[in-house]
């Protein structure tokens, strides 16, 4: 008797301890796991690489020269995101986006880049852009249309002296299906983040050079 | 006879406002007609507009398909499809930019046809992978307690085989310790 009641607290005990053992496992196995949720967005010059992003690697753009860039948005978010990637124009008063406030910058948007993401998928696009018209007006340049992947694109808003420190702004947005509308960023559980990258760039044309 | 030509002045007048009321009838149809079947900008606008919500909704639709687990092979040809989607509404807004109202609303109109497939797709895949996904977290949990058996069991005639094999293994050990003794003793 005193045995069987050995083997039996044995049997009980082995019984318990796998049983938790198995139950931590089979539940690691089906709950997802939690993950950091980001996205990455770039752009690049004409190699395809963080270099040569202007024509002679000169940042001084005249009137009908190609500029051709490579720009790219990454999601690691978990799961399919609908994103906008919206080019601005900039010169070097208007305010950058504002990375505490998740606030965008209130540079005119150019145009507007869209996509509908996997999980884990990078979309990369071309990005060919030229300055086609510019308006000189005393010292101040201001390019009025740009020709960006064949479309023309009207400009009435930006200038700068001498046509020196313009900017494209490339900011990131995405769709929250709870606003069902674009929001600057994006969000996760924890918090709100926003991504948007600039680059710099001169307009001249060859008189003014 | 004065009777005669009023009740005949009173019947030609309701004549003539019959015709008039029939020609501004006919009028009104015709441009009801018209405006229904022409495309106009603002029409076009309205369908485009109403491409991109049906888009949004086809985007929410294959989101809770991945949300409840559906594969992602699966969810991959309707991401296809909403793109195809998205690159016909950007064709719709430019052509309508160009003045080409009616390709404008045949893009958009197609678009809306596939963004409404793909909403109905993406909600039967929702419903297979929920069920899926039930089923396999309620089997992966009604194996652990038959797992926990099968290793209880092994655990036990495991533990009973090598506790046999000690004890015979120590019998064995004294045997061989008296042979030896008598051996040493007969010598």
């Amino acid at each position: 008797m005193p045995r069987l009641s050995q083997n039996l607290t044995r049997a009980v005990t082995v019984f318990l301890s796998t049983t938790i053992a198995f139950s931590t496992l089979a539940y690691l196995a089906v709950m997802p796991r939690p993950r950091e949720q980001f996205f990455q967005i770039y752009v690049l010059g004409e190699t395809g690489r963080a270099e040569r992003y202007y024509p002679s690697n000169n940042p001084d753009i005249r009137v009908g020269e190609v500029v051709r860039w490579r720009v790219g948005v990454a999601n690691f978010m978990g799961s399919i995101q609908y994103v906008a990637i919206r080019v601005k124009l900039g010169n070097s008063t208007i305010e950058t986006p504002d990375e505490a406030n998740l606030v965008p910058s209130p540079a005119p948007v150019l145009l507007e880049f869209k996509k509908i993401l996997m999980s884990d998928e990078t979309w990369e696009f071309a990005l060919i852009w030229a300055i086609k018209e510019i308006v000189v007006s005393g010292n101040v340049i201001a390019p009025t249309i740009l020709d960006i992947n064949g479309m023309n694109v009207r400009n009435g808003q930006v200038s700068a002296l001498a046509g020196h420190n313009f900017r494209l702004f490339f900011e990131l947005w995405t769709f929250d299906p709870q606003t069902n509308t674009f929001t600057f960023g994006w969000k996760t559980l924890k918090e709100s983040r926003i991504a948007w990258l600039q680059l710099w760039f001169n307009a001249t044309s060859s008189a003014v050079r | 006879m004065l009777k005669q030509a009023g009740s005949h002045h009173i019947s030609s007048l309701s004549c003539r406002f019959l015709i008039v009321a029939a020609v501004l009838g006919a009028v009104a149809l015709s441009y009801v007609i018209t405006s229904s079947c022409i495309p106009t900008s603002t029409g076009s606008a309205q369908v485009t507009k109403e491409a991109n919500e049906e888009l949004k909704r086809a985007i929410i639709a294959v989101s809770e398909a991945e949300a409840a687990g559906a594969e992602e092979r699966q969810l991959g040809v309707l991401v296809e499809q909403l793109n195809l989607v998205l690159s016909m509404i950007d064709e719709s807004e430019r052509s309508l930019l160009l003045g080409d109202v009616e390709s404008a609303t045949a893009k958009a109109q197609r678009s809306i046809e596939i963004s409404k497939r793909a909403v109905m797709d993406a909600a039967k895949l929702r419903n297979e992978a929920s069920q899926s996904a039930q089923y396999r977290k309620v089997l992966t949990l009604a194996v652990v307690p038959f797992v926990s058996l099968i290793v209880t069991v092994g655990v036990h005639y495991g533990w009973k085989w090598w506790h046999r094999r000690e004890v015979d293994r120590l019998f064995g050990m004294e045997i061989k310790g008296i042979r030896d003794s008598e051996g040493k003793s007969n010598a």
